[in-house]
């Protein structure tokens, strides 16, 4: 039976879409057959992250709304077997949703697939309840910075009151917290929060951390997901990421300022 | 909190307050019928009536006009107080104000809940039975507070609201920023303390807040409150006790 992960965040711009593509890239390497759902009916970004933006026909406003199949909708990863990208409608608005719909939706793709992540859109209206309203999981994504940290506390207490397991008293979804755009440096010089400051306010288990890294940057422009990336921190953080999804204990990486040694002095660093 | 500029040229300050009031609701428009009850009640429970401030709350009456003046007659002879009028239709809004009473509207469907058991205990205190049993609770605290206390386990997260509408509140976990916790009687909580923390709301001015850390953005005891920016920064981010203290809040570190 298929997992729904919601990867949701509350502020927009935290690098929702960037981990959802990552994360399912990742799902899919590790032979998981994955499919990652575009929930940002509007402002459709996932599939120029995925590198599929051409390859689009058919939406999921479309298939919710009877006007193709799934499988006209779906659109096959070219990189990685296993994963599939259902876009967003990019001319509709987030209304042409409907929860009966949704339901639907992933009921079918529950079927074929091993993972379904929910890329929520930013807000905490109707795009964003619904994306996260039949999850089993939920990836929370979080800069290390004031605004960010409380608006992922409210999107918790969402995710604790406003989705199907809450309301029909069933095991509450299971919670994990992935920290973005970690820079130590900047940590350590007061411009960012640190790592044990989000861990206290927010309470929840952590699944990874991301450091700030110009690869995500460079991935996302490109269209290929930053775990395609392996020579790259970010690349290996969200590898890291992926294993401990799939309950592997690995060690934390890339949450302290590393020191520079005589061969990275030497060689350059290995942060590219 | 307050406005004053210049503290030698002082003749008033204007502060926030939330007072205990006793709203009346008047399911009878009749004066001689009100008349009849209040002399029944008074001679139950003499002590009530000791020129205690009332609200007449009209809104249970489908009555666009009201003998008003003769109601405040009747309550003043048994030694209620009317203050104010709530509720009403525009006339009886106009003739409150003639008599020198204030009006407030019609309890809000957001507000009802915490007015409704307002409103319930002062039913309770004109009830000489209840008082009773009131006093008999005071002098057998912890098993009286145990049945109206409620123990919240978790963060409670930003846009969450956690209320003990009849006793104490106890959080064993954070209270985070944009989060607000409201108790009629003290409010507890085992973690840190970052939003807004409301104890007493109908009044009890003997309710505490006690938190393991300080940040609360707002902290009141019986309508009385301090924001962030008031709070003396040495007692931020320690364990602290807030008590209603000689007209206002006093913060002390938790020893």
């Amino acid at each position: 039976m298929a997992k729904i992960i919601v990867v949701t965040s509350g502020k927009g711009g935290v690098g929702k879409t960037t981990s959802a593509a990552a994360i399912s890239t990742g799902l899919a390497l590790r032979g998981k057959k994955t499919v990652v759902i575009d929930f940002d009916v509007g402002l459709r970004n996932l599939d120029l992250i995925m590198g599929c933006e051409r390859r689009v026909v058919y939406d999921l406003v479309n298939v919710i709304q009877g006007e193709a199949g799934l499988n006209q909708a779906l659109i096959r990863d070219k990189r990685v077997e296993n994963l599939f990208i259902l876009p967003a409608s990019q001319t509709r608005d987030k209304d042409a949703l409907t929860k009966e719909g949704v339901a639907e939706v992933l009921e079918k793709l529950k079927a074929e697939f091993d993972f379904i992540l929910c890329d929520s859109p930013a807000g905490i209206e109707r795009g964003a309840q619904l994306a996260m309203y039949f999850a089993d999981e939920a990836i929370v994504v979080t800069n290390p910075e004031v605004s960010s940290v409380r608006d992922s506390d409210r999107i918790l207490g969402l995710l604790s009151s406003k989705t199907q397991r809450a309301e029909q008293g069933q095991d509450p979804i299971k919670e994990h917290l992935l920290i973005t755009r970690y820079n130590p440096q900047r940590v350590t010089t007061g411009d960012m929060l640190t790592l044990e400051d989000i861990r206290e306010i927010l309470a929840v288990n952590l699944l990874g951390l991301i450091p700030e890294s110009e690869a995500v940057l460079r991935a996302s422009n490109q269209g290929v997901p930053v775990t395609h990336d392996g020579a790259s921190d970010a690349g290996q953080a969200y590898a890291d990421t992926v294993a401990r999804l799939l309950g592997e204990e690995i060690p934390l990486r890339f949450h302290e300022m590393q020191r520079k040694g005589l061969l990275s002095r030497m060689f350059g660093g290995n942060r590219r | 909190m307050s406005l004053n500029v210049d503290s030698a040229d002082v003749a008033f300050t204007f502060k926030g307050g939330m007072l205990p009031m006793t709203v009346m609701e008047l399911a009878s428009a009749d004066p001689e019928h009100i008349r009849r009850q209040l002399a029944g009640k008074l001679s139950q429970a003499p002590a009530f009536f000791q020129h205690t401030p009332v609200v007449l709350s009209v809104e249970k009456l489908d009555e666009p006009h009201l003998a008003l003046e003769r109601i405040c007659a009747v309550c003043r002879d048994h030694k209620l107080l009317p203050v104010a009028v709530r509720g009403g239709s525009e006339p009886i809004r106009q003739s409150a104000w003639a008599l020198g009473l204030g009006w407030f509207p019609p309890v809000e469907e957001g507000r009802a809940r915490i007015l409704e058991s307002v409103s319930e205990r002062t039913n309770d205190a004109v009830d000489p039975a209840a008082t009773e049993v009131v006093e008999e609770r005071a002098a057998d605290a912890p098993v009286a507070l145990s049945e109206t206390t409620r123990l919240y386990r978790g963060t409670v997260r930003s846009g969450q609201q956690v209320s003990a509408a009849e006793g104490d509140l106890v959080v064993i976990g954070a209270v985070n920023a944009g989060a607000e916790v409201l108790a009629a009687g003290s409010i507890h909580v085992y973690g840190a303390l970052r939003g807004r923390a409301l104890a007493g709301i109908h009044g009890n001015a003997q309710a505490g807040i006690y938190c393991r850390e300080l940040e609360a953005e707002l902290i009141s005891v019986a309508g009385t409150y301090k924001r962030l920016e008031d709070i003396d920064p040495k007692l931020l981010g320690v364990p602290v006790e807030v008590h209603f203290v000689k007209e206002q809040l006093e913060i002390k570190p938790l020893a």
